[in-house]
């Protein structure tokens, strides 16, 4: 088992005015993480990976450190911004994982450049609209909730921010949620997501919490179905935050990515 | 430093004062114990709402606004709001309509529909419509809405481009009224193969516009692109101050005259025989204005994308904004406007507002929280017999003064 002895290297880019931030670790095969709504937690549990691959996190504008980017209005917006990150960094094939919103980026960058795409990692993703399970709408949960619903495990909190917060905490939280309402305030799913997802037809890992209370264990069976070449791995209490609550959930993208 | 530039020549602000009844038409049925509810606001079970108590409260507020008519006021203020007991209004040109048929002689000012919340052509049609059924005694005034309201309906309206929204309706509606149709409009949110609104408003160029904002100076800014009045809400004093004086820079940068009658205060006021009477009587039902009728979650006066972060940052930090339900009557006084007292010293303190403010315009909230009807009709009628010809006097004594020397305002 590899040490997390690792650490990132950060770069900024111009990409089209806005500046992004790029975190990049290790060497290897571009190992490429689309993150989720919210950068409060940090990256560095990812850091393992970079032992055997060069891990790049690049923060979506409007979160972390990228700046923002007022003209995004879908998850489209997303994509063609990574893609145009992905070709400044020279990276040409690639291992794609992506974690809840990240995970629908993910999806959606593989309907157009799937065939750049070796392997799928797909955590807790969202934008899949399931009727009978419906993602939990983050902008309804009352604040003093919150965290609680991310997941089962709040010793993940620690160290990441004040408690009680303070305003200029506040205010980084309300900036990622604006970025998040642009795309996410009136669905938070592509509805015609299943449509397509046929076309996702690299090897793919599905992972889940089994106690997800944001996007509900039951999708994760939705997604298996509609994706031809994908199996699934479950763990056990474990919530939304998968990556921070279990480092299984990392060696489980190793070995996969690795095979 | 506030520094008042309007020009006021030799006659006082105090001599044109006008008097709007600003109803906020209240459910003002309140469950015995409110103690474990969060918000009266988006999420407050309709459960709650009583038909036949809706019923009689439409009636007695609607008696109260003839009363206003006929008392002697200049206009009538109504609004609009969504998934509230702050307000029976959700649909305010309706109101409109039926104050309409129910007055003679008040302008009645609309203040108005939310415009994100509405298709801009038909709001458009819909105020040209009340124009002309009034025979021109319509005024309006456009908000961006609450926060609360984006929490109240569809998801397509999103907060974060709420601004720009409201900018592209407020230039369709006004378009629509001062430019000869068909035309066909391609916004950023709207477009449209034929605006042709029928009917048109009677008043020329149109009726009166004003902005409502809470001293932002985008809203300040939007209300002089657009050849607007400004209305301000809950902002603090010296804060109203300064974006009045905003307001008229950026007037005269355009080679506009500021008016006295662009800027509209809004108050709450209540008088009785003394200032200690007029506090004591007044002291329950302001206290429930703000404890029940504002009581709602940070949460929901600030949607995502609602504000910017810096003015999030702002706001978070001010304590009536930011602690929702757990602030002070105090707290909410510093951002509000409040007249308590007998008529001398309401009228002394009206005067003082307008002369430091440069207005000469107020809406006034003379019906507070649950307040008794016979209390609202007291104090309305106090008003209208009492202070309104105190005031009138000092604004011939402040013009014979203005004879002599110019009035000196602000200081």
């Amino acid at each position: 088992m590899a040490t997390a002895t690792a650490s990132f290297k950060e770069q900024h880019l111009d990409i089209n005015g806005v500046d992004t931030a790029v975190f990049t670790a290790g060497q290897g095969k571009p190992l490429v993480f689309f993150h989720g709504a919210g950068t409060v937690t940090g990256f560095d549990k990812l850091l393992p990976l970079a032992s055997d691959f060069q891990l790049i996190v690049a923060h979506h504008p409007g979160y972390g450190k990228s700046a923002d980017d007022t003209s995004v209005s879908d998850i489209h917006d997303y994509v063609r911004h990574h893609l145009d990150v992905l070709d400044r960094l020279g990276v040409d094939t690639f291992i794609l994982a992506g974690h809840s919103m990240g995970g629908w980026m993910a999806s959606t960058l593989c309907f157009y450049a799937g065939n750049r795409v070796e392997k799928l990692i797909l955590c807790s993703p969202a934008g899949l609209r399931d009727k009978a399970h419906p993602t939990t709408d983050l902008f309804s949960i009352p604040d003093e909730e919150f965290l609680g619903w991310l997941t089962t495990d709040m010793s993940i909190f620690e160290g990441h921010f004040e408690v009680p917060p303070t305003p200029a905490f506040l205010a980084g939280v309300y900036r990622e949620n604006t970025s998040t309402a642009r795309i996410m305030w009136d669905r938070n799913y592509d509805p015609k997501m299943s449509k397509w997802l046929h076309r996702l037809t690299m090897p793919t890992l599905i992972l889940w919490g089994e106690n997800d209370r944001i996007v509900p264990i039951e999708q994760a069976a939705v997604w298996k179905g509609l994706i031809p070449d994908s199996t699934l791995k479950t763990f056990a209490n474990t919530g939304h935050l998968l990556i921070d609550e279990k480092t299984e959930v990392v060696e489980a993208i190793r070995t996969f990515a690795k095979d | 430093m506030h520094k008042s530039t309007y020009p006021g020549g030799n006659m006082s602000v105090v001599d044109k004062l006008k008097f709007y009844y600003f109803h906020h038409h209240h459910y003002s049925q309140m469950p015995e114990d409110t103690s474990e509810i969060k918000s009266v606001w988006v999420n407050y079970p309709n459960s709650n709402y009583d038909p036949a108590v809706g019923h009689t409260l439409y009636n007695r507020h609607m008696r109260t606004i003839r009363l206003a008519d006929q008392l002697g006021f200049d206009g009538i203020t109504i609004n609009e709001h969504h998934n509230t007991v702050y307000s029976m209004t959700p649909a305010v040109s309706l109101m409109a309509a039926a104050i309409i048929s129910q007055t003679k002689n008040v302008k009645i000012q609309v203040a108005g529909v939310p415009i994100n919340l509405a298709q801009p052509n038909r709001v458009a049609e819909e105020y040209g419509m009340l124009d002309v059924m009034s025979g021109g005694r319509m005024e309006f005034a456009f908000p961006l809405g609450t926060g609360m309201e984006y929490w109240a309906n569809s998801g397509a309206i999103n907060p974060v481009t709420s601004r720009e929204r409201f900018r592209e309706s407020l230039d369709i509606i006004k378009r629509c009224w001062t430019e000869p149709g068909p035309f066909s409009y391609d916004g950023d949110f709207y477009r449209y193969r034929y605006l042709n609104p029928f009917p048109l408003p009677l008043q020329k160029p149109h009726p009166k516009m004003f902005i409502v904002g809470s001293g932002s100076p985008s809203t300040v800014a939007l209300a002089s692109d657009f050849g607007a009045g400004y209305s301000i809400v809950f902002t603090p004093i010296p804060q109203q101050l300064e974006a009045f004086d905003k307001f008229r820079e950026l007037t005269v940068a355009k080679g506009n005259t500021p008016d006295s009658d662009d800027i509209i205060i809004i108050a709450n006021v209540y008088v009785s025989d003394t200032d200690a009477k007029a506090r004591a009587e007044v002291k329950e039902y302001q206290a429930r204005f703000w404890s029940w009728f504002h009581r709602v979650p940070p949460k929901f006066l600030l949607p995502p994308g609602y504000v910017t972060n810096s003015e999030f940052l702002r706001r978070v930090s001010d304590a009536a904004l930011a602690h929702g339900t757990e602030a002070t009557d105090e707290d909410m006084a510093l951002i509000s406007r409040q007249a308590f007292g007998s008529p001398q010293t309401v009228a002394d303190i009206l005067c003082r507002w307008a002369e430091e403010a440069g207005c000469s315009r107020f809406n006034l909230v003379l019906e507070h929280a649950d307040m008794p009807e016979w209390m609202t009709v007291k104090n309305m009628t106090m008003f209208c017999e009492e202070v309104i010809p105190l005031i009138r006097k000092k604004g011939i004594e402040a013009s014979v003064r203005g004879k002599q020397q110019p009035v000196s305002v602000g200081e």
